[in-house]
């Protein structure tokens, strides 16, 4: 029965209120997730950002504004538990859902996410985020910046994108 | 100032956007984890309990890499461990040879095994001293254990050993108990027999064999190794003495040449004599 619910006319996408909640509830739970979960996942040191992909569906789904603030945030909560310098993926995911924010259209987040576009979304976004989270990332240290960012970068966009997929498979079935 | 709220909701995003740059920027120029002390201890300390919570799943993918580093860390350590067992033996045999000098009145020139060689049955060894270190031809190859050769070729820097274990050598030799004189010679493998002894004289097993002062090509009194099987040969008159040699001739590297070579007044002497018996004979 719980399968079969609209998910448009929920409570919790309706009331913004509730909304906001739930992505805060839904982001606590991801970084959860990353902190025990994706080292199963990890392949060659590189693991997906799910609160790049979160971003990125609040991006879509909420507006270039919305989704720089949750960039922001996600980002804040990404490096207190990743033990990186704060203020590193705040930046990255804060550009991360600005360029995603580009690809706002009213009504029409969950067509979005439920297409291949959504992935191109992602992609894209992961793109930016890397390269910006690389810049910051490797400039105490004696590495060149292009192997790093080629090396785990790109890895890593390949890796979130792939990632992105279930969810834009899930809600592909949840919308048909 | 309506003017400026127009301007702010127009390009709000800009404005969030460079704001959020800039608290960023604020945050990153905070510095290292110690900089915020208590709140990223609590994160840290959350982030562990929660690991902990669920570290009793195992990872597959971690087990494995973990597998692979261990094998290689054993791999180094069994390399380790020959390399300290090869120094054990090394440091022990060089405890020896250094010790060896005090019991010979010759002086000592060490040199390291670099090569064998076997041709026929004639056991050879290449060491890495020469002509420039004072090696000449027909000075003895000693080493802790006794007798190693004779030094048949000598160039600049390198120096051919005839082996004790050659079909060519001829040692003569006596029992250290009872000075009975015999002659060495080599049977193959490794046994030496001790010839020319009559089954009358006293030889025993385990009697210790060492260069005679008769030989004039080696020093007296180096060891060659010791009885093993004492038999009467039948229809002669000789012991049948079969001599282990006390040099392990298999695991040599290290050796000692003994700066000493065979008198020359003496060797003219004995030479001219074997020539005016012969000539005697021949008469």
């Amino acid at each position: 029965m719980a399968l079969n619910f609209d998910i448009r006319r929920s409570e919790y996408v309706t009331n913004p209120v509730l909304r906001y909640i739930g992505y805060g509830v839904i982001a606590l739970l991801l970084s959860v997730v990353h902190v025990v979960f994706l080292r199963f996942m990890q392949v060659s040191s590189v693991t997906p950002d799910l609160l790049l992909i979160f971003t990125v569906f609040i991006a879509i789904y909420e507006g270039q504004f919305t989704g720089m603030i949750a960039g922001f945030l996600c980002g804040l909560l990404f490096d207190a538990i990743s033990t990186d310098v704060i203020g590193t993926n705040a930046l990255a995911k804060t550009f991360a859902g600005f360029v995603a924010g580009y690809f706002y259209r009213e009504n029409q987040g969950i067509q979005i996410v439920g297409s291949l576009n959504f992935l191109l979304i992602v992609a894209l976004s992961g793109f930016i985020h890397n390269l910006v989270y690389s810049f910051f990332f490797i400039k105490p240290m004696q590495v060149s910046f292009w192997v790093f960012f080629l090396q785990y970068g790109l890895a890593a966009t390949l890796y979130t994108t792939v990632t992105a997929l279930f969810l834009m498979l899930f809600v592909n079935r949840r919308r048909d | 100032m309506r003017g400026l709220i127009e301007f702010v909701v127009r390009y709000r995003n800009y404005i969030t956007l460079s704001t959020l740059v800039v608290m960023s920027f604020s945050l990153m120029s905070i510095g290292n984890l110690s900089d915020l002390g208590g709140f990223r201890a609590v994160i840290v300390g959350s982030i562990g309990w929660i690991q902990s919570a669920f570290a009793w799943i195992p990872n597959p993918v971690a087990l494995k890499s973990e597998n692979t580093a261990l094998r290689e860390l054993n791999l180094q350590l069994a390399v380790e461990v020959a390399r300290s067992r090869q120094a054990i033996v090394e440091n022990e045999t060089m405890r020896k040879m250094m010790r060896l000098p005090q019991y010979t009145e010759h002086k000592l020139i060490a040199a390291d095994i670099v090569g064998k060689t076997t041709t026929e049955q004639r056991n050879y060894a290449t060491i890495n001293r020469g002509k420039a270190n004072g090696v000449r031809e027909g000075m003895s190859c000693i080493n802790d254990a006794g007798l190693v050769g004779i030094v048949i070729g000598a160039s600049e820097n390198y120096s051919v050993l005839e082996l004790l274990i050659n079909r060519d050598t001829r040692v003569s030799a006596k029992v250290l108990r009872t000075r009975v004189d015999g002659v060495i010679q080599w049977e193959g493998e490794n046994i030496l027999v001790l010839k020319n002894v009559p089954r009358s004289l006293d030889v025993r097993k385990y009697d210790v064999i060492v260069t005679s002062a008769y030989s004039s090509k080696y020093p007296a009194n180096i060891v060659i190794g010791r009885v093993s099987t004492v038999e009467d040969e039948p229809n002669s008159l000789f012991h049948r003495i079969v001599v282990q040699p006390s040099v392990n001739f298999s695991t040599l590297e290290q050796v000692f040449i003994v700066d000493a070579r065979p008198d020359p007044e003496r060797i003219g002497l004995e030479r001219k004599v074997d020539e005016t018996s012969r000539q005697k004979i021949s008469q």
